[in-house]
């Protein structure tokens, strides 16, 4: 019985660790750019979809992260560069932008993906059966864990310790002083999205390899991410690691005590949330 | 042009519009007054949403989820529990007001994106309880069988009678939305839309008033939700997907979010060419997809917004001029 | 300026009213309808060009509604590639006259749905309704087409109210009822079997509950004690490694049957698998758990599970072979149910017209002659049609996940049994008694079970597979 807790215990961290790449990706870009990226969850599927056709070609799990995360980076960059750009600095347009490039991208993935559920093959030496105490529980679980929590601290590193870093959190707190200041306030922008876009990819692959990819997923995904973010605070990235710890055990628990309300569970966080600290445990009046 | 002045080639329009749309189902076929149906069904909804946007400035991702809910309180009332016309009717806007109330006092706490937020969140909370609870509204499965009914001997069962009643009751819903946008209420949320602070340094209930516009946006879309429950005589989680709120909101930008009639040109080309081009692709959500960021990028006022600059643009005038033999000076 | 723009708006109605009321005959009023989108208010938008809505005589219309978008479109492109087969191999001719498929996709969604149906049914004029992949969505068209006088012939949507509970006389199923091969399997596990326990995991909704309640019918039957049963939402829950954590592996369950098919499958027996459960119980799934394609992404380990369908992946009769080689031929890969389901309803439909030379006017002659289709030659084996319920009556295959020897997993037939009916062994009024399957229904424990439900006299008949 107590085997059972651990296992619930160790799969909530699992989903912990895919709800934060999601969630820390889509808290910097809004944090920054007062952006929300509707096509977050878009971005998560066309990244485990380019990963999949890497793993199908090559066989090799690793480099299909790095095309998964890169490509999504590029993507990233090419709609900061191009489309949102453009309307700068006005929060409605910019996130209806993310709206329409959501559809388009569902829409693609449907032309060149299978329709049916695919998945990820994590190679054996990635996914070794580990038994530590007695629990038996798949190695991929444990890597993925291991690969968040290297997300974490990078990020972390990231917008502590870097010039770029300081950038984006003094932008976080006053942009117009910043700009003011002589900081190109828009190369920082397309490179916040950029790292979101990649934190997507990354998700992507991760989730295609231990969940699968199916057409529809990516509202499924994007909700989650929402509620990572508005549990969390809206642009902390504390507050991502902290939600998606919270939401991943209910999550989990929820699936083994509720299962026909495991969804829907999920949104009670959210509700005593927004009625209780409508920030968000973290976040900062906006 | 002030509005107590009457304009008669305005009013002419108008006329020639009313009698056009009266007399449809004698001149077309029946999927051509199907297809008006379903523009005004979804035109309340995206009314109601681009009212919201519009007027107020809220970009509310919640009204599909009273327009379901109207279509949910039909089915439980209407067809499992049997009640006669009007009562389920008046029990969904009931319940459709009532949540709104409740939820509004929430939400209005927030603006702008975090309110787009917490409205789609709140959204995906409806979802998911429609689609997981099956003792009450059936999961999955929905409630089946919701047929319009039969008072006074008009039969609402033949399309053209369920046409008719739609339409007035879609012109007396637009023109009272009118009146409320140009009442001093409305005009208090525009300034509040404007800028909240100062209306509610002036002595304005801001908070208030964002709560009951959101309230009578919620009883729209609710009012659009009975007639799509009756049109299609089936309820189910789909209806409040969050694909079928984004469309609604590509409907709202497409017509012109800052106008009072976008979301409705909005919704009637939206659906014509839903029904134009699924015939020819599958791929209709890319098109739709690139439409929307065609409309965001370079027209973000809307197909309203277009033709308004045309009326500036020399060009177009000298063209509309060739129609008419007489010159005049252009008198705005 | 803008009086004269509301000027030439209202001449552009005025004229285009005139133009419709004067010069559309009755019998055509199809191009009216360009004009009625030019003449819309305030928008004179060119009108595109309406594709091929002008009736044509003597060309018989197939409607066919599925989801070739969204959750179930997998399914739903299977669906398409088994009818356009057969409509090829009849070379678009029936009866001596032309067929044309119009193909509508609903994305699974019930107002798409509804508004496809009436498209088809108002513009196209139809004679004829299939497709509908899920069973939710076969119940939404069904309800809708009840006063329409069209046959409608549901493809894989599996409800089996739409030929009991729901039943209309223009429904032909040439398919399946979710009850159905899953009455078979449950009777055979606890009889030949032995099993008594089963631990169920199921997606919430209208098909697996049918299935279930097969299950659960046959397997009381067959002398099983309890089908405990747990329910999750469909598509929604991707981890489900805590519901399988939770399964208790020393209360003497003989298997853990999944009922779910698709990505919620895929998701559940990887899991299930990377857990190491696959090494303390047995997993059995439902009819579309291990099907192709999805069968392909799933491990080899799950090798020996068993699940009942009407077609096996070896089935190894002329017709299945000539069928698989010629959807190879043309598609590129191997036919799974879904497709086959759709070749063999549109073979019907032919057939049918043919029968009636080409006359489709009279629809219940029609549904007569589609009653009266031989099937014998049926690629999933011979199927023929209740008359009263105009449902199919056909072969059950027990079957179980094997290797091929390229590597890959198919499922392999180990027994079959014939002309199993949507009512198994039951008489159709006692079954009809009996309330809709749902998640709470039937009970889990046997001994709850009304007895005329286990009392029924058994008819099936367990052949060894290819004998």
């Amino acid at each position: 019985m107590e085997l059972k807790y651990i296992i619930l215990i160790l799969n909530g961290l699992t989903q912990s660790a895919i709800l934060f790449v999601l969630g820390s990706g889509l808290t910097l870009a809004f944090g920054l750019m007062r952006v929300v990226n509707l096509s977050h969850g878009a971005f998560y599927m066309l990244g485990g979809y380019l990963g999949w056709s890497v793993v199908k070609a090559t066989g090799n799990w690793p480099l299909a992260l790095l095309v998964g995360g890169l490509s999504i980076a590029l993507l990233g960059f090419l709609f900061e560069k191009t489309m949102l750009g453009r309307v700068r600095g006005n929060d409605l347009p910019e996130t209806l932008l993310t709206v329409a490039l959501s559809m388009i991208i569902a829409d693609v993935c449907l032309v060149f993906w299978a329709r049916t559920a695919i998945t990820l093959n994590v190679p054996q030496y990635l996914n070794p059966t580990i038994t530590i105490l007695g629990v038996t529980y798949p190695g991929f679980r444990y890597l993925m864990m291991v690969i968040s929590i290297l997300i974490a601290v990078s990020l972390w590193f990231i917008l502590y310790k870097t010039n770029l870093g300081k950038a984006v959190r003094a932008g976080v707190d006053d942009r117009e002083t910043v700009s003011a200041l002589g900081i190109n306030i828009n190369k920082i922008y397309t490179s916040v999205f950029m790292l979101s876009g990649l934190l997507a990819g990354l998700a992507g692959v991760l989730g295609g390899s231990y969940l699968q990819l199916s057409p529809g997923g990516d509202t499924t995904i994007l909700t989650l991410s929402l509620v990572v973010i508005i549990v969390g605070g809206m642009g902390s990235l504390l507050g991502a690691v902290i939600s998606s710890l919270i939401l991943g055990q209910i999550m989990s628990f929820g699936l083994a005590f509720a299962p026909q309300y495991s969804y829907f569970l999920i949104f009670i966080p959210m509700a005593l949330v927004l009625a209780l600290r409508p920030q968000g445990l973290f976040g900062r009046q906006i | 042009m002030s509005r107590f002045r009457i304009n008669p080639v305005k009013v002419t329009f108008y006329v020639i519009a009313a009698i056009f749309l009266i007399l449809l189902p004698y001149y077309v076929s029946q999927y051509t007054v199907t297809t008006f149906i379903r523009i005004i069904y979804f035109g309340f909804l995206s009314l109601s949403m681009g009212f919201l946007i519009g007027q107020g400035g809220m970009i509310s991702l919640t009204q599909t989820a009273f327009f379901g809910l109207s279509g949910y309180i039909i089915g439980i009332f209407g067809v499992e529990r049997g009640l006669m016309f009007p009562w389920p009717d008046l029990m969904a806007i009931g319940a459709v007001a009532i949540m709104a109330f409740l939820f509004g006092m929430i939400a209005m706490g927030t603006h702008r994106i975090v309110f787009l937020m917490i409205t789609l969140a709140f959204g995906q909370v409806c979802w998911a309880f429609a689609a997981q609870n099956t003792t009450i509204l059936r999961g999955w499965s929905g409630i089946r069988g919701i047929r319009p009914f039969v008072i006074y001997g008009i039969n609402f069962n033949e399309y053209q009678n369920f046409y008719w009643a739609s339409l007035i009751l879609f012109a007396l819903g637009i023109f009272i939305l009118w009146r409320i946008s140009k009442s001093p209420f409305g005009l208090a949320l525009n300034g509040i839309r404007e800028n909240p602070r100062r209306m509610a340094a002036i002595g304005y209930p801001v908070y208030w008033i964002r709560v009951v516009a959101f309230l009578i946006a919620a009883v729209y879309a609710g009012l659009g939700g009975i007639l799509a429950a009756y049109n299609t005589g089936i309820i189910m989680p789909t209806t409040i997907q969050l694909s079928r709120t984004i469309w609604v909101l590509l409907t709202v930008i497409l017509g012109g979010a800052s106008f009072f009639f976008g979301p409705i040109v909005g919704t009637f080309v939206a659906v014509w060419l839903d029904v134009l081009i699924s015939g020819v692709t599958e791929r209709y959500n890319l098109v739709l997809g690139v439409v929307f960021l065609i409309i965001v990028l370079f027209s973000p006022t809307g197909i309203i917004g277009i033709f308004d600059q045309m009326r500036n643009d020399k060009k177009f005038n000298s063209i509309i001029n060739f129609f008419s033999p007489k010159k005049e000076k252009p008198n705005s | 300026m803008t009086k004269k723009l509301y000027l030439i708006v209202a001449i552009v109605l005025v004229s285009s009213m005139l133009m419709s009321a004067c010069g559309v005959p009755a019998v055509a009023p199809a191009p009216a309808e360009p004009v009625a989108e030019q003449a819309a208010p305030a928008v004179a938008e060119p009108a595109p060009a309406e594709p091929a809505a002008v009736a044509e005589a003597g060309k018989i219309k197939i409607g066919m509604i599925s989801a070739f978008t969204g959750l179930f479109s997998g399914f739903g492109e299977m669906q398409k590639q088994g009818a356009v087969l057969a409509l090829e191999e009849a070379n678009y001719m029936a009866g001596g006259k032309q067929i044309v498929l119009i193909m509508e996709d609903d994305q699974l969604d019930n107002e798409q749905a509804i508004t496809k149906s009436k498209k088809l049914v108002e513009q196209d004029k139809i004679d004829i309704l299939t497709g509908m992949v899920s069973g939710d969505e076969g119940l939404a068209v069904a309800d809708y087409m009840k006063d329409k006088n069209i046959p409608v012939i549901p493809m894989y949507s599996a409800s089996e109210d739409i030929t009991m509970r729901e039943f209309h006389p223009m429904i032909v199923r040439t398919t399946w009822t979710g009850a159905q091969s899953m009455d078979v399997f449950g009777y055979w596990l606890a009889k030949e079997k032995g099993w008594k326990k089963i631990y169920q995991i199921g997606e919430d909704y209208s098909f697996p509950w049918n299935q279930s309640g097969g299950f659960m019918r046959g397997f009381c039957r067959g002398g099983g004690e309890e089908v405990f049963s747990v329910w999750s939402p469909p598509g929604s829950t991707s981890d489900f490694s805590s519901m399988i954590a939770s399964i208790p592996l020393d209360e003497g369950y003989d298997a853990v049957l999944y009922n779910g098919g698709g990505g919620d499958a895929v998701n559940f027996v990887k899991q299930f698998v990377e857990l190491g459960y696959d090494k303390k119980i047995t997993l059995i799934g439902q009819s579309n758990t291990f099907e192709k394609p999805d069968l392909d992404a799933l491990p080899v380990d799950i090798i020996g599970s068993y699940s009942p369908h009407h077609t096996a992946d070896d089935l190894n009769t002329p017709e299945w072979n000539a069928f698989k080689e010629a959807f190879n031929k043309r598609w590129g890969r191997n036919p799974s149910a879904a497709s086959e389901f759709a070749y063999s309803s549109m073979r019907v439909i032919l057939r049918a017209i043919d029968a009636v030379n080409g006359d489709v006017s009279d629809k219940a002659a029609l549904v007569d002659a589609m009653l009266k289709v031989d099937m014998t030659d049926d690629p999933r084996g011979p199927v023929s049609l209740d008359p009263t319920f105009h449902s199919a009556i056909e072969n059950v295959y027990i079957r179980e996940v094997a290797k091929a020897e390229d590597g890959t997993l198919y499922n392999k037939g180990i027994w079959t049994v014939k002309n199993v009916s949507q009512f198994g062994p039951y008489d159709p009024e006692t079954y009809l008694k009996q309330p809709i399957d749902g998640n709470t229904y039937p009970p889990q424990k046997c001994s709850d079970f009304p007895p005329v439900m286990l009392d029924a006299e058994n008819v099936y008949e367990f052949v060894e597979f290819g004998k």
